[in-house]
């Protein structure tokens, strides 16, 4: 490919993950302290941390499979679904400890009924909490969020590894940054605690999205003039 | 290459999943013993609601960077002395030394800075609370931080240690980040799974064991945290003993599940793809296989959360009470 062709690539290729970063963080149901109170859904931690934590889960993965493997979809599919153990296997824990350690009901604090289950919440809600633990609705959403978020990293990770020519470490350490900041624009959006496409937040996508895609636009091109001083090679 | 070495890669592996269940277990353990979590925004708040306490606060950021920090130090300096040839049985543990030496440092001048901090809420630092916890912070750290590097080191030479030979340079299934870099990912990790599952215990059970069992804590009793323990006055001494019965392990159960799931569905990806035991080559196959079994055990997680929160609505059944 000719040098022009490999900075379109690099740069699609990390507006892509960027995005998908952005949209994978709006699914996961972050918590955050109060959630570790039981006082709100979700997962009882930042947002940028559990995402990343997923995230890099999946590039661990996707690192592996990219020494074997050089189709661009398959080690981005092996990301997202370590991300997507790595949560579910998370959220499931985090249940049994509030139902055994807490005597608490997962159930949800936005909606009477569960969109998917229809079981209904409002009356195992705690008055004066925002919900407790992690319902159906949430965990699938939280599944989704992290395939979405893992397949965008491990996506970054291939394009910069492979069409950017980086070392595998600075291809990761690339591909975690480009992450973060896309993940950073996300929490800001969603200002705290978020459960997932149900929550009244998940409106706020759009904004989030368009943002990621300038950031993502402005790390591209960066990593692509990098790839051509040929300074991290 | 014999079939003896794909055996030697399923062994390390259950090493690396025993290896990783002690840290997440630790590190939960020492975000216990510290207070280094987000249960302690209410340690925090206790002091502004008028609840002079005993507790350790050192929360000076998430879990998740500060054991990236830690593990990254320590892997950084175990990854110096490799390099300089000194046996891994004495680089590990004086890189995770030196990883504790940096949080120990932090851990006191987060406290001192918080504490002074509610200095307007007449809170004192009490010396003895100080002095008291750093060991076991240390303590509790440095297991946490040894066995991340350690992983990072069993997984940085995975071919290596299960007896392949190097091929135009590189060993096969030597992982292709540098010791560091994987300090750094499972730091992230093991922080992040800390302060997710971990965290639960102590926030909502023991810090306001005065309150009603089996319900979520309300907004009203926030800041308004269980200050006396069995005997005398609660420190973060008497909690850590009471969250390793239950929320420390079932902590380092998640990580240790997440690490036997990734490792071993990657693994049979490989054998069924028959990618093992040359281990040399491309194979979309084994990448593929690895997917699908990934996905099989994601869509098993999700039905056992869905019949979990069933047999828990029925069990404990609707909020009753005020």
């Amino acid at each position: 490919m000719d040098p022009i062709t490999i900075l379109l690539v690099v740069v699609v290729c990390v507006i892509v993950g960027g995005v998908f970063a952005s949209l994978g963080v709006h699914l996961l149901p972050v918590g955050g302290a109060p959630a570790a109170m039981g006082t709100a859904t979700g997962i009882a931690t930042g947002t940028i941390m559990l995402m990343l934590g997923a995230a890099v889960t999946g590039l661990f993965t996707a690192s592996t499979v990219a020494t074997f493997s050089k189709n661009i979809l398959l080690v981005a599919l092996s990301g997202a679904v370590g991300s997507w153990i790595m949560m579910g296997v998370t959220m499931l824990m985090a249940n049994i400890i509030y139902a055994f350690g807490a005597g608490v009901v997962p159930v949800s604090g936005r909606v009477e009924v569960d969109p998917i289950t229809k079981e209904p919440q409002t009356p195992y809600k705690t008055p004066q909490c925002d919900g407790h633990g992690v319902p159906n609705v949430s965990y699938i959403s939280g599944m989704v969020g992290a395939f979405i978020g893992g397949f965008g990293g491990a996506f970054m990770y291939f394009a910069l590894l492979n069409y950017a020519k980086f070392e595998p470490t600075m291809a990761a350490i690339a591909a975690i940054g480009i992450f973060v900041a896309n993940a950073i624009l996300a929490a800001y959006n969603i200002g705290g605690t978020i459960e997932g496409f149900h929550d009244p937040k998940f409106k706020r996508l759009p904004k989030a999205l368009f943002s990621c895609f300038f950031v993502s636009l402005f790390c591209g091109v960066f990593v692509g003039m990098v790839a051509f001083i040929g300074g991290l090679i | 290459m014999p079939i003896e070495a794909v055996a030697m890669l399923f062994a390390w592996m259950l090493v690396i999943v025993f290896l990783a269940l002690i840290a997440c277990m630790f590190e939960d353990l020492e975000s216990d013993t510290g207070s280094q979590s987000n249960p302690n925004s209410q340690v925090q708040l206790a002091a502004q609601v008028g609840q002079v306490h005993r507790f350790f606060n050192k929360a000076i950021s998430g879990e998740a960077p500060a054991y990236a920090m830690y593990c990254t130090t320590a892997g950084v300096i175990a990854y110096v002395l490799l390099l300089k040839e000194i046996h891994p049985i004495l680089a590990i543990p004086i890189g995770a030394a030196v990883g504790e030496v940096f949080h120990v440092i932090f851990a006191t001048t987060a406290h001192i800075g918080r504490t002074a901090g509610s200095k307007r809420f007449e809170q004192p630092l009490y010396l003895d609370v100080l002095y008291g916890h750093l060991l076991p912070i240390a303590t509790h750290g440095f297991m946490a931080v040894l066995c991340i590097v350690s992983i990072a080191y069993i997984q940085s030479n995975l071919g290596t240690l299960s007896g392949y030979l190097p091929v135009d340079g590189v060993t096969p299934l030597d992982h292709p980040f540098a010791l560091p870099m994987l300090a750094f990912i499972w730091g992230i990790t093991v922080g992040a799974i800390g302060s997710s599952t971990g965290d639960i215990h102590y926030g909502t059970e023991r810090e306001f064991q005065d309150r009603p069992f089996g319900e979520g804590k309300r907004v009203v009793y926030h800041g308004k945290i269980t200050r006396y323990a069995d005997c005398g006055i609660r420190t973060q001494k008497d909690i850590v003993g009471f969250c390793a019965k239950y929320g420390g392990p079932c902590t380092g159960m998640t990580f240790g599940t997440i690490i036997l799931f990734e490792n071993w569905r990657t693994l049979v990806g490989m054998m069924l793809g028959r990618f093992l035991p040359a281990a040399t080559g491309f194979s979309d196959i084994a990448a593929m296989l690895g997917i699908v079994i990934g996905l099989v055990i994601g869509i098993a997680l999700i039905f056992g959360n869905v019949a979990f929160v069933k047999w828990a609505r029925k069990r404990y059944g609707p909020f009753v009470g005020e």
